[in-house]
């Protein structure tokens, strides 16, 4: 056993040295080989004792640190007042040589603010990342793995859902933890149901079908449901909900899934509706966006997450929310993850410090804190909180994260989300057929995924 | 000081004189360097860098390996769809826009040259538009040609002069998103037009108006046989500018549709853009660069070339 923790203690050193070295390094050094050789050593090293020989190798920093977090919180939301004004203070005070810098950064602008800054070597330490940002930041070497880095990362791994977990997931490494997740369930009007004479919120894809005569008759700018637009996060419901997919579990083609015949009925579907005058404009683009026709009693439902409540308790508060879970087809009622991922960049220069703030994000003070502010919390421990168990809204969620999926975790995403939506929009412009528009999208996916 | 070195030069003969030529032939470079050195750094250096970029599967995080590619991203420019798209966009909007500057900035010209009381005012009026930031201009025209609520265009199209029976989505359709990227491109070039135009106008000899006056030439006579002609110089400078122009057309694109809908009003600077900080994909943002560059250098040549030989003085 000795003679074990002396060779591991040498390996981790060596190990660490070539880190350190490849850090500093030009591009002389590329840093993948480092990378494949921590593999082997991280399946022969219990967790515990590499975590004694990582403390001893870098003890703590003495004088005062400060690390960098940027996350795309809306500069005057609640979430940021949480984060700056209670949250951080807390950890500074718990922490009295770590000083944390959050930067809110608008999500449009953030992978080319990120890249920039990466490129001029002046990265953040911690961003809080949409979660489908991670496998391409992750590609790129942007990340550090944090299943490597991270002595403790097993013990936070066991703490939170499975599937947010999933979405941190990239070629062998986990390079984060979640931080929040969210799904889509169906927001229903009730004002607009009892005015048409529907009952119930729909179950079935066939109950939302057969609200189309009732819904317009109320008046010619009524619709049945609305989205903004075609892109994977507004049509995966469909698709999946219809039993159709984009690619293949193993993510190698998108033939036979994109363009398979259930994704094929989803689309139909879809374009009926929209041909019938029961799916919003908004969906091309135009008219009132989603959020704010239900509350003006144009759209009778709409897929949207949680945070929808406190934007509603600020904007529209004379108006009711009610959710149910997205009605059924025959792939049963699936909606799609969203949420955001802690990643801690290669560049970092405090890791050890951003580390600490990493476990301070998934302490169940701050989770309950973020959840206050529509944050879906991501430690399965508190689930049996009385928090939770007496929230207003979060168990409809919990209720739907149960079956929903997340976007296909892919470097190139963006590129396949960009395809899905113009074959969507070819679609509803009846510009091509639903089953010629999904044979060259998936053509197109198979080609990308091909070239990776 | 340049009295007391003339006469110290003439006193101590040829070897100071030697001195002296080799101090006076390095001061204008002196004065040189900081610009030169500016030059060097913020355009030299990034063009050599970005034509090596394009030569790569670019990595923008420094320090992790980049491999080579040759000439993979401008190959791969001729067989991408979009690219022969977003360069047919960019040739449409060079042509109209070009076109609608000289014509609305040369009429302009000709109306304020002959406005004798405010003429200053006309041109601020008209050069105001040039001087506004491109994103503010943007986000105004993005507003005017709204469609829900209606903006400005669609409520003077449809409730004032009942032109059309309903709001027009402008900017859900490729076509009409065209209209309001190119009017605005117009609108904000004619001021500039207009100022270059007016004082080529102005160096015209008004004796030549007058001796065309007394044989008889009428208006239209003396517009095309002799203002034209005479400052064809400004109109081949202006053309050639704004075809420069019209080819780096960017913000309005960008803020307007994003080149949506489904890429169908890309230009080649938005792809080029989206190339980099949507897809990562700087190698292939970095070539298309290139080849905008050599399209551009090969446009002015041929312009210069054909359109100034002709000129008689």
């Amino acid at each position: 056993m000795k003679r074990k923790n002396w060779t591991i203690a040498l390996v981790s050193g060596l190990l660490s040295s070539l880190l350190i070295l490849s850090a500093c390094a030009p591009a002389a050094t590329p840093a993948p080989e480092v990378v494949k050789e921590t593999v082997v050593v991280k399946e022969t090293v219990p967790v515990e004792v590499t975590q004694e020989v990582v403390v001893t190798a870098t003890p703590a920093p003495p004088e005062p640190v400060t690390i960098t977090f940027w996350h795309a919180y809306n500069e005057v939301s609640p979430e940021n007042e949480m984060l700056t004004k209670t949250l951080i203070p807390m950890f500074e005070a718990e922490h009295p040589n770590i000083k944390v810098k959050s930067l809110a950064v608008p999500y449009d602008e953030f992978r080319q603010k990120l890249l920039t800054s990466m490129a001029g070597g002046v990265a953040p330490d911690l961003i809080r990342s949409d979660i489908i940002w991670v496998p391409e930041l992750a590609e790129l070497g942007a990340l550090a793995p944090l299943d490597e880095v991270m002595p403790d990362f097993e013990t936070y791994k066991a703490k939170v859902f499975p599937g947010p977990l999933s979405t941190n997931f990239w070629n062998g490494h986990y390079y984060g933890l979640p931080l929040d997740t969210n799904t889509r369930v169906w927001y229903w009007n009730k004002e607009m149901y009892e005015a048409a004479g529907i009952a119930e919120p729909p179950k079935t894809i066939d109950d939302v079908a057969a609200q189309c005569a009732a819904i317009k008759a109320l008046g010619e700018d009524k619709y049945v449901f609305a989205d903004g637009g075609t892109y994977a996060w507004a049509v995966l419901p469909w698709i999946w909900s219809f039993g159709g997919d984009i690619t293949d579990p193993e993510i190698t083609k998108a033939t036979g899934y994109l363009n398979g015949p259930n994704t094929v009925a989803a689309y139909e579907f879809l374009l009926e509706f929209y041909k019938d005058g029961c799916l919003s404009p908004s969906v091309l683009g135009s008219g009132v966006d989603a959020g704010t026709g239900y509350a003006q009693d144009l759209y009778a439902n709409y897929l949207d997450g949680p945070w929808m409540y406190p934007i509603y308790e600020a904007q529209f508060p004379e108006k009711q929310l009610h959710a149910v879970l997205m009605p059924a087809g025959d792939g049963g009622s699936i909606s799609v993850v969203g949420g955001e991922d802690i990643v801690l960049l290669q560049q970092s220069q405090h890791k050890e410090a951003a580390m600490e703030f990493i476990r301070f994000t998934l302490s169940p003070e701050y989770q309950l804190k973020m959840a206050e502010t529509g944050q879906l919390m991501v430690l399965s421990e508190l689930l049996e909180s009385d928090y939770i168990q007496n929230h207003p809204y979060y168990g409809i969620f919990l209720e739907q994260l149960k079956t929903a999926k997340a976007r296909t975790p892919h470097p190139a995403w963006t590129k396949m989300d960009e395809i899905i939506t113009n074959a969507g929009q070819a679609i509803l412009r009846e510009e091509k057929s639903v089953q010629q528009a999904l044979d060259e999208a998936a053509a197109e996916i198979d080609a990308l995924l091909a070239s990776q | 000081m340049n009295s007391t070195n003339t006469r110290s030069s003439g006193r101590r003969g040829t070897i100071r004189r030697r001195g002296r030529r080799r101090r006076v032939s390095l001061t204008p470079y002196l004065f040189l360097l900081p610009g030169m050195l500016l030059f060097l750094s913020w355009t030299v250096y990034p063009l050599l860098k970005a034509f090596q970029i394009s030569l790569y599967d670019w990595n923008p995080i420094p320090g992790l390996a980049s491999p080579f590619v040759g000439i993979h991203n401008y190959t791969r420019a001729f067989n991408d769809p979009i690219f022969w798209l977003a360069l047919r966009n960019t040739l449409m909007y060079t042509v109209v826009t070009v076109a609608g500057q000289m014509l609305l900035g040369l009429t302009v010209a000709l109306l304020v040259d002959r406005v004798t009381f405010g003429r200053t005012a006309f041109r601020t009026v008209y050069y105001l538009p040039v001087v506004t930031s491109w994103v503010v201009v943007s986000i105004l025209f993005k507003y005017l040609f709204n469609s829900s609520p209606a903006g400005l265009v669609n409520y003077l199209l449809v409730d004032v002069l009942h032109l059309l029976p309903d709001y027009v989505r402008w900017l859900s359709n490729a076509n009409t998103s065209w209209v309001a990227i190119m009017s605005l491109g117009i609108w904000k070039g004619i001021g500039w037009n207009m100022v270059i135009f007016l004082a080529a106008l102005q160096g015209i000899p008004t004796e030549l108006y007058e001796v065309a006056a007394i044989d008889g030439a009428s208006g239209w006579q003396r517009l095309w046989r002799i203002t034209l002609p005479l400052i064809r110089p400004t109109i081949v400078f202006v053309l050639v500018m704004l075809v420069i122009g019209g080819f780096q057309a960017f913000i309005s694109i960008y803020l307007i549709t994003g080149g949506g809908p489904m890429q169908r009003t890309e230009v080649l600077l938005s792809y080029m853009y989206n190339q980099g900080f949507k897809y990562l994909d700087f190698g292939y943002g970095a070539a298309l660069s290139y080849l905008l560059a050599a399209l551009i250098f090969g446009i002015s040549f041929t312009q210069m070339h054909f359109l100034q030989r002709r000129i008689e003085y």
